[in-house]
């Protein structure tokens, strides 16, 4: 779950005092002795905050039960270059001012082996700066908005397969390849005024737009917005050929109510979030045919990564993962695996430029899929996609992970 | 801009200016009666439309048919919420306390649903929900046009009752002067009370209206008492017709001007129209001094 407030800047100001204040109270007590609190030889501390409490407190649960589950399995397996995995954690009330000094505190006085990040972009944003400081790798499991790999984090990896821009990019190439005579003309796009649920639709219009298929109609609405007839209205008047929503929950299923009040019969219905959560086909019944979703994470996609993450969770939670367990376990593969490369897991600053080198050259194999990252950190794979068929949503792009083939043109709705 | 799009827009602002009167029914009679600012009135639609949301998922039947269950229901609720907890207000201050008593009863509301039910979002199933008539090429949604038939029946049944019944009378007597109608022998608290009451009642049917298409969560209240308080004062507090009229004008202008504007712009027109209605017309554009009224 996204979230995508950039500090202010007086906000950022005051994180970067008390990170000086931490700073000369850290390193006079770094002088006596807490150097014996890192890991041993035995062992290997990774260093983690999280907003287990405030604003955040249940997607910062999620994480927590991902790192844990990871660091069992890992113990499990004979831990990583032969040494136990100990998480540190600490709180960060999901506050911005105090995840600055977690980590700080992680990095200086406790000097975990390795750090990996919190949740949300707000908390990844000052954390991924301490880290830099220090010049420690910094993994990261939620922070998909463009500010994120706007600030010049030479040590940021996004543990997702895409930032929210590139979420539909499979679906952008399965219509691009599309023959000439069977390939949409014309689209509509509706997004709320929102960076990630914005992003997500705009990514698929400028790459529509890129490939020849017209912008027909391009609203935005406020996120308090309910009532979405006049937008629908606007839409069915364009007679777009497909129709795509940058939508959260209820107004994704308000606008698809009222495009079909209006006998609007696109050819694609593209929407982001909606109809991948639970209640969706309770709300429209058996009205959702050939509706589509990118989804992060789905614990069907058959990566045998994934089958045994899902087998191991279950086990141990009664219940299947979800996608911020997944994105905390993803973030705990992709560090395990530049540590088994380069075989060090030390604060020292040359083992850690090692595994940030090592990372960006590398592919790693997750539950989501191999991962790889560009120079600011954006991970370089895609969303999969899904498309309601029979009164279930499954999985049709990428082909090699598919459940059922893709439909187009969707069947009336 | 097709005149196809300038049909659809104009039929759907209609339909939604029809609920929007509906919905500000009520807040400009507790007004008219008491002087009392209902903040927790769209807490109360919201109330309504969770009930009509559990009545149908509990018993499979139409969600219409809990107004048999809500009506009085919210009547008796109205009832005791002003005997009990309004009526024992200073009136020097009742205008001022009341908006922060009745605030409070909103977010104890609010938390009531998310407790119950939590904030997970809901919507009626309904197997009309996407149906529609055809008229001249526009579309007219079911759902739509059954929540303008309450809306128009609502209003008409509390116009006849302020009207043509004794106690309407009595009502509008205590209304246009309590001293005055006390002499005459009306028993002015209890009539207050049933007033208060009458205002509710119309917030469980606006809620069920509401709930036909709509996806409710616990704090949706909040988005629709600022557009509904711009409604009656446009209107003239305490003016039922008044707040009808204005209600069907924003209605229809807010979907006709998206069409050139956009949402975001086009939601500004109630506090547009608010602002030039104090600033030109504080009373409100519909009925003279708040005595008159009716």
């Amino acid at each position: 779950m996204p979230f995508t407030k950039t500090p202010t800047a007086s906000k950022r100001s005051r994180a970067a005092l008390a990170t000086s204040a931490a700073l000369a109270l850290a390193s006079t007590l770094a002088a006596c002795g807490a150097a014996a609190e890192g890991g041993g030889d035995d062992e290997i501390v990774i260093g983690i905050s999280l907003p287990l409490t405030g604003d955040f407190s249940e997607p910062g649960k999620g994480i927590q039960r991902g790192y844990e589950a990871w660091a069992e399995y890992v113990n499990a397996n004979g831990g990583l270059l032969g040494r136990d995995v100990r998480l540190e954690m600490l709180d960060d009330q999901s506050s911005a001012e105090r995840v600055a000094a977690d980590y700080e505190k992680l990095i200086n006085q406790e000097q975990v082996d390795l750090v990996v990040g919190p949740f949300s972009t707000r908390l990844v944003i000052p954390a991924a700066q301490v880290a830099q400081d220090y010049g420690y790798l910094f993994v990261e499991p939620a922070g998909a908005a463009p500010e994120v790999f706007e600030e010049g984090f030479e040590n940021l990896f996004y543990a997702a397969p895409a930032v929210a821009n590139d979420h539909y990019k499979l679906l952008a190439e399965h219509i691009l390849a599309m023959p000439e005579s069977q390939r949409p003309k014309t689209a509509a796009y509706a997004s709320m005024d929102d960076p990630f649920a914005q992003g997500t639709a705009y990514g698929l219009k400028d790459a529509l737009e890129e490939g020849g298929v017209k912008t027909v109609v391009d609203e935005v609405y406020p996120p308090n917005t309910t009532d979405f007839s006049s937008i629908a209205a606007k839409i069915a008047d364009s007679k777009a050929d497909i129709v795509v929503g940058g939508s959260q929950y209820q107004d994704g299923v308000n606008l698809i109510v009222a495009l079909q009040q209006l006998s609007y019969q696109p050819k694609l219905a593209a929407f982001s979030t909606a109809p991948t959560e639970t209640e969706f086909a309770e709300a429209i019944g058996d009205k959702t045919q050939g509706i589509i979703a990118p989804t992060g994470y789905t614990t069907k996609a058959d990566y045998p990564e994934n089958q045994e993450f899902v087998k191991f969770y279950e086990e141990k939670h009664g219940e299947a993962p979800g996608e911020d367990e997944a994105n905390a376990w993803t973030t705990g593969q992709v560090v395990a695996a530049a540590v088994e490369a380069v075989e060090c897991a030390e604060p020292d600053p040359d083992c850690q430029a090692e595994l940030i080198d090592w990372l960006r050259e590398n592919e790693v194999d997750t539950v989501v899929g191999p991962l790889s990252w560009d120079a600011q950190g954006r991970p370089q794979s895609a969303h999969m996609i899904q498309q309601w068929v029979d009164g279930e949503i499954k999985i049709v792009l990428p082909e090699d992970q598919s459940e059922a083939e893709f439909v187009y043109p969707k069947p009336a709705w | 801009m097709s005149s196809a799009l300038l049909l659809q827009s104009l039929i759907l602002g209609l339909l939604l200016g029809g609920l929007y009167a509906l919905l500000a029914a009520g807040l400009t009679l507790y007004f008219g009666v008491m002087r009392v600012v209902m903040i927790a009135h769209s807490a109360f639609l919201i109330l309504a439309a969770y009930l009509a949301w559990f009545f149908t998922t509990q018993t499979g039947l139409d969600p219409l048919l809990s107004l048999i269950i809500t009506v009085p229901l919210f009547f008796a609720a109205g009832y005791g919420m002003q005997r009990a907890l309004l009526s024992r207000l200073r009136p020097a201050t009742l205008t001022m306390m009341s908006v922060l008593l009745t605030f409070a009863i909103a977010l104890v509301i609010e938390g009531g649903l998310g407790y119950l039910f939590s904030g997970t979002q809901r919507r009626i199933q309904l197997g009309y929900s996407s149906a529609s008539l055809e008229l001249w090429g526009a579309r007219i949604a079911v759902v739509k046009l059954v929540a303008f038939g309450l809306a128009a029946v609502s209003l008409l049944a509390l116009y006849l009752l302020l009207k043509k019944t004794r106690f309407g009378q009595a009502l509008r007597a205590t209304i246009q002067h309590r001293e005055a109608a006390q002499l005459l022998g009306i028993d002015t608290d209890r009539i207050a009370g049933f007033g208060f009451g009458l205002g509710l009642a119309t917030a469980a049917v606006g809620g069920t209206a509401l709930a036909l298409d709509a996806t409710i969560y616990p704090s949706l209240h909040w988005h629709w008492i600022g557009p509904l308080m711009a409604i009656i004062v446009i209107g003239g507090l305490g003016s039922i017709p008044g707040a009808a009229i204005a209600a069907m004008l924003l209605g229809v202008t807010q979907a006709l001007l998206q069409i050139p504007m956009g949402t975001t712009w086009a939601q500004t027109v109630f506090y547009l129209a608010l602002f030039a209605t104090l600033m030109f017309r504080p009373q409100g554009f519909f009925g003279g001094r708040l005595a008159q009224r009716f």
